[in-house]
């Protein structure tokens, strides 16, 4: 739990619409000052791990959920006394913000009064006779069987249950009940829902009370995942969306999408609906295998890394995205890694108006294609690295402790260079969807952003191909190897040279 | 179904006993089923409608009174809340703001009120909300007054 003042402040913070409506992240004009890749080749910061920023949010679990909401309605019911659940009607009708019940309550309690339905005394004095006519059935019953909101309009027990489950059916708008006379506006609080309710029907209210703490709370959120229970509640005003559940899903705050840091929240709605609308061309476009770039022969790409080597006797190695040999990527050669990069073909001579529009259609058909493809290959690669790091964790590591004689808190380094992996590989898929809405006309901003992605890129390909390839030495090995260590220095420093800081 | 049947016949003894309480409203029960109701009303004075009379067609829920009644004209009413062709009325106390204490005979002064002050801006009726929001209120009212001589009053001879 946070502190107190902590939730409070949070709760109110009035310029959230600007927080919302607001251009957030790199779309804006000024985006290269907004994020940051760190290719860490020196492996000089010793902190470098410590990626993870101050964490601006909070997971709850029901437990927790029930607490705040408890404490809260404590709060105002002492400060204003007033019985508990007033108070808890009263912070309903304010969505849960402990200061603007305040606010309200003490600019003018009359009017809170009125609006919420809290009566200070009852507006009719029931009768002082035996039987009393109930206002729903008309029938007479004698006055222990009667019951009446705040307000004093009797009505008979059953008449009460039958319309208190009819709006506790009807959904949350039961959290908002009044008295049946249409007249009246005098609140049915969860007291009343107690007395008159049968058990089910209870639960089912307990429940709406609580989905609203966090619904209609601004700074709280369900987790997106399907079929997860845990809530969100978020420092508004925090540098960071991303959230990562206790269910391991990890979504943007803001727009719930999954999280997709550094990219910006419109340019993914627009990324995603680009690709719902043309994800059926896309299919076929992007058959699940690529000729081999020397012998022709189809290949289909299953495991995780961009370096392929085709089956022998062939046995050409080639880059993945870009067809072109693996040979000519890296340092070692003196080149770099471009296969990030994407040329739009030049037109040249003048073609006529038709030709012109078909040229533009391809090329702009041809522009998508190479960043969705980039973006979903990334996106498969870490699917696939996620398979990857629960089979390690499950089978592999304890393998490895046995053939390498190493304890398995020792090999730790492994599982965080995987984490490392499905980390970098959600960033990078996301750097596309920026790469394709980046303007054409900026060149020196598209230059930057793509000698940095390259770089992130190729670092990332190295520490894949080390986590996945050569780990397997190791883990096929007959006994002990000697250069293990080795193995682990090199695997720890990629994995911290090769994180991606990207400060929004 | 029991308590509503109940709930049916209170009001049908009410409305047998202060037969002449409202004279611009008669509720009638149909004699076989007491879930149909029929009720004539009067069109009220200074409006379009004066002099004609209105009948409505009652389709009374299992869940009532916790479920609003179903409503509708059976006369023929140019009126922006009414639908021209269906007789359904739009309106709130039939909808959402339903509460278990209304009964027929004051959903019927509902009504009446309802053709005393119709509510141009939720019009099922769009000609006539569109007569009404643009301000032609003679136009409206010749439409409407054309209609309750038509479809609300004895022919003559």
């Amino acid at each position: 739990m946070d502190s107190e003042d902590d939730m409070h402040d949070a709760n109110d913070v009035d310029s959230l619409d600007d927080f919302y409506s607001g251009d957030t992240g790199m779309a804006s004009d000024d985006g290269d000052g907004d994020y940051e890749f760190i290719d860490n080749d020196t492996d000089d910061s010793d902190d470098s791990t410590s990626h993870r920023q101050q964490q601006n949010y909070t997971i709850l679990n029901e437990e927790d959920i029930r607490q705040r909401q408890e404490e809260d309605i404590t709060k105002i019911s002492t400060v204003l006394s007033i019985p508990r659940v007033s108070a808890s009607i009263l912070l309903r009708h304010y969505n849960w913000s402990v200061s603007k019940v305040h606010d309200a309550w003490f600019a003018d309690e009359e009017k809170v009064r009125k609006a919420v339905g809290l009566l200070e005394r009852p507006i009719v004095q029931i009768p002082n006779i035996k039987e009393l006519t109930c206002g729903i059935c008309f029938e007479a019953y004698p006055r222990d069987r009667m019951y009446a909101a705040a307000c004093g309009h009797p009505f008979c027990g059953t008449c009460w249950t039958g319309y208190v489950s009819t709006a506790i059916n009807d959904g949350p708008g039961c959290l908002m009940l009044r008295c049946p006379d249409p007249s009246c506006g005098a609140a049915v609080g969860q007291d009343m829902i107690n007395i008159l309710s049968c058990e089910e029907d209870k639960q089912k209210y307990s429940r709406y009370l609580l989905r609203s703490y966090i619904e209609d709370n601004r700074k709280t959120k369900w987790c997106p995942a399907p079929g997860c229970d845990f809530a969100v509640d978020f420092v508004v005003g925090s540098a960071s969306y991303d959230v990562s559940c206790n269910c391991t899903h990890s979504f943007c705050w803001n727009c719930t999408e999954e999280a997709h840091r550094p990219v910006d929240c419109s340019t993914v709605a627009k990324w995603i609906l680009k690709n719902s609308a043309e994800s059926e061309n896309m299919n076929w476009i992007l058959a699940n295998s690529k000729p081999c770039p020397k012998c022709k022969r189809p290949i289909e790409k299953n495991q995780g890394c961009m370096h392929i080597t085709c089956t022998p006797p062939c046995k050409f190695e080639f880059c993945w995205l870009c067809l072109g040999a693996w040979s000519d990527h890296g340092e070692r050669t003196g080149g770099f890694y471009a296969c990030n990069r994407y040329e739009t073909a030049k037109q040249e001579g003048a073609y006529d108006e038709t030709e012109k529009r078909r040229e533009m259609a391809k090329n702009s058909l041809e522009r998508y294609t190479h960043y969705y493809e980039r973006w979903a290959t990334n996106q498969s690669s870490r699917q696939k690295a996620v398979t990857d790091l629960q089979q390690m964790q499950n089978v592999h590591i304890e393998k490895l402790s046995d053939k390498q004689c190493q304890p398995e808190s020792q090999l730790k380094f492994i599982t965080e260079a995987w984490l490392q992996i499905i980390e970098c590989r959600r960033v990078l898929k996301w750097t596309y969807a920026y790469g394709y809405y980046l303007p054409e006309h900026e060149h020196a901003k598209r230059q930057f952003f793509e000698y940095l992605q390259g770089r992130a890129e190729s670092g990332l390909e190295r520490l894949h191909q080390c986590a996945e390839k050569e780990l397997q030495v190791y883990l096929n090995a007959e006994g002990p190897s000697k250069d293990f260590n080795d193995f682990r220095t090199k695997l720890a420093g990629l994995t911290r040279g090769r994180c991606l800081v990207l400060h929004l | 179904m029991q308590a509503s049947r109940a709930r049916l016949f209170k009001e049908y003894k009410e409305v047998q006993r202060e037969k002449t309480a409202d004279p611009d409203i008669q509720l009638v029960c149909d004699d076989t089923n007491i879930f149909k109701w029929t009720a004539l009303i009067k069109g009220p004075s200074e409006t379009p409608y004066e002099g004609g009379v209105f009948q409505l067609a009652f389709a009374v829920p299992e869940q009532y009174p916790l479920q609003p009644p179903q409503v509708r004209f059976l006369t023929k009413i140019f009126h922006p809340n009414v639908h021209f062709k269906t007789g359904e009325i739009c309106l709130d106390i039939l909808k959402n703001a339903w509460s278990p204490a209304w009964t027929l005979q004051s959903v019927c002064r509902a009504i009446i009120a309802l053709m005393a002050h119709p509510e141009p801006d939720s019009p099922l009726n769009c000609d006539s909300g569109n007569l009404l929001r643009s301000g032609d209120l003679r136009g409206y009212q010749s439409m409407a007054r054309m209609y309750t001589r038509l479809a609300a009053m004895p022919k003559k001879g």
